[in-house]
């Protein structure tokens, strides 16, 4: 392999459909590991993906995925990927098992041993008796599974799964979530995995990148994202009427703070104040139970509002 | 795993994830693996039960006809086929139509209607291989279809008594003709199918494009017979390629009979015809799967 730790690479990435620019430069590099793809509807996250499988052509600039080019290899890079779309692709009258068999003979796997993987396959992402059922039966989350299992089956190197938790209801997104977060850590697969949840890429990917309307947003460490802001939340008993009554005093003791939901969000205060002291008095002094003061964390969403904000 | 109570039986154990590292299979064999899964297919094999009744319920009344042939031949000892190869095939003509029209959207409209198209083009297969191979696979349980009957017959015939020396060159030529008609069959069938996607609306196109205009061009012929301008009724045999088969089949004497005799160029004109067919619909069977392919 070329560049070891570097599975993707794109510099000056464009794609024009007529009018519309669906990417523009773009330069992003995505290493090991799972790698969030984040960006509201129309943002270039699937335009990105097939450009990658050499499915596009791009209108100028270049990539490579796992090292290889994708204007001149683009048969290597699709026998070293896998790739689960957006929406349904399972013809519905053979079974999931036939099927996950018949994809990775198509990805090149000989007959015995795209059986045994597929097998293999489908019990990691928990098909069990439903694989010798047809699938035109299956429920959406059963469905999205065996979309999966048929992106795995060749052993990918990389393996792009396109909102692999669209339809699915709060438990079976948090077994997908799983899934994808085993993929890339224990089955040693890098992930591109794209959502427009961003609260759900932020508990399973450990890069994120972040498109808006075909531009790079923001890339880096998820840690980054969701770093300590130095802020704190307060709770007090009570309701609204509490809740404002700490906060205006906190005001008047020199804190700068606002509502947030049943929470008092204290902006990061000058370093030489106690403010976890501050809080206590304040609430003793008001005769408010309080309830838990803790730290503020950042979210995703907030690059959206922050930097989002800062271009236009 | 080994944390797991050991009296507990019945368990399957997650022994984790397994890598693959061993050899993968180049172009010829993916091309031989769809091409053979695009067959069974076709024949409702690895389908659903219910897919499995219409095309072996046509090629059971495709094959009884035949089977009644060689056992009128057989009892009654005659000293050569009442029915000949090429015959006997434009006899069942409405049955290896409606085999071919209703199996090609197993192969063409599939993948296309339900998106499953995006998996094998995001693996290694080039989309113009793709829609060869899918072609190959139609034509081939088109050609099984058409040459079942007739190697029943053929065997049948020899083990009835009939002159081998006499009946060989016959079927070689039948079975080289359908050959021909398989490929074009599966030609238009397969183009209308990757245009429709829907199944009902693929029959029924391929149906009046096969059937009916096959139909046309019959009564045209039979007109032009009836007033003696035989022109007329040869050119209107390139239409349909049922005609153009049956054309050739009485030129070159694979055992056919035809409203029209063929004179002088006419079996090369309707040769290079259906060659041209084959080829324009096969040409625009990879430009739709390219478009598809970059959608």
């Amino acid at each position: 392999m070329a560049s070891e730790g570097r599975v993707i690479e794109t510099s000056a990435l464009t794609m024009r459909f007529g009018e519309i620019e669906a990417l523009t430069a773009l330069n992003i590099t995505v290493g090991a590991g799972v790698t969030g793809l984040v960006g509201a509807n129309g943002a270039g996250k699937s335009t990105l993906i097939k450009i990658l499988l050499g499915l596009l052509e791009p209108t100028s600039g270049q990539a490579t995925v796992l090292g290889h080019d994708i204007t001149t290899q683009s048969a290597e890079i699709r026998q070293l990927v896998g790739y689960m779309p957006e929406h349904e692709c399972l013809p519905p009258d053979v079974s999931a098992s036939d099927f996950v068999v018949h994809m990775g003979r198509m990805s090149g796997l000989p007959a015995t041993v795209a059986r045994e993987r597929a097998a293999d396959i489908l019990r990691h992402v928990g098909l069990d008796e439903e694989r010798y059922r047809q699938m035109g039966g299956y429920s959406t989350g059963m469905k999205q599974r065996a979309k999966l299992a048929q992106a795995l089956v060749h052993d990918p190197r990389l393996v792009f799964l396109d909102e692999p938790t669209n339809g699915l209801d709060p438990a079976a997104r948090v077994d997908m979530l799983h899934l994808v977060q085993r993929i890339g850590r224990d089955f040693g697969i890098a992930v591109l995995v794209t959502s427009h949840l961003l609260g759900e890429l932020e508990k399973v990917s450990d890069h994120v990148i972040v498109l808006d309307g075909g531009r790079l947003l923001r890339s880096s460490a998820t840690a980054d994202f969701t770093q300590r802001t130095g802020g704190l939340l307060v709770e007090v008993l009570g309701g609204d009427a509490e809740r404002d009554r700490l906060g205006e005093s906190l005001a008047r003791a020199g804190l700068s703070c606002r509502p947030r939901g049943s929470l008092v969000a204290i902006d990061p205060p000058p370093a030489h104040l106690a403010v976890h002291d501050l809080v206590r008095d304040a609430a003793a002094d008001l005769g408010l139970g309080l309830v838990r003061i803790q730290p503020d964390q950042a979210h995703l969403e907030d690059v959206f509002l922050t930097e989002g904000a800062a271009r236009v | 795993m080994s944390d797991r109570p050991l009296e507990v039986t019945g368990v399957i154990h997650d022994i984790g994830y397994r890598g693959y590292d061993g050899p993968r299979e180049g172009t010829r064999a993916l091309v031989l693996s769809l091409y053979a899964t695009g067959v069974r297919h076709a024949f409702g094999l690895g389908r659903s039960g219910r897919s499995k009744v219409l095309p072996f319920l046509l090629l059971g009344l495709g094959v009884l006809p035949a089977v009644i042939v060689v056992g009128v031949v057989t009892m009654i000892g005659l000293e050569s086929l009442p029915v000949s190869y090429a015959a006997y095939l434009s006899q069942i003509q409405m049955l290896v139509t409606l085999f071919a029209a209703a199996q090609a959207p197993v192969l063409f409209s599939r993948d296309l209607r339900h998106r499953s198209i995006v998996l094998y083009l995001a693996r290694p297969l080039s989309s113009t291989l793709f829609a060869l191979t899918r072609w190959a696979s139609l034509a081939t349980a088109i050609l099984v279809f058409t040459l079942t009957p007739t190697i029943i017959l053929y065997l049948g015939g020899l083990l009835a008594g009939l002159d081998t020396g006499a009946e060989t060159p016959v079927f070689l030529r039948s079975v080289a003709l359908q050959v021909l008609l398989a490929a074009v069959l599966a030609g238009i069938t397969g183009l209308i199918s990757a245009w429709a996607l829907r199944r009902g609306f693929a029959v029924v196109a391929s149906i009046v494009v096969l059937i009916v205009v096959s139909g046309v061009v019959l009564i045209v012929q039979g007109i032009a017979d009836f007033e003696g301008i035989e022109t007329v009724g040869e050119v209107a045999g390139l239409f349909s390629p049922w005609t153009l088969h049956n054309g050739l089949a009485e030129a070159w004497e694979a055992g056919g009979r035809a409203t029209i005799a063929l004179t002088g160029a006419w079996p090369i004109a309707y040769l290079a015809t259906a060659v041209v067919i084959w080829a324009v619909c096969l040409a625009l069977l990879v430009r739709r799967f390219v478009k598809v392919g970059s959608k």
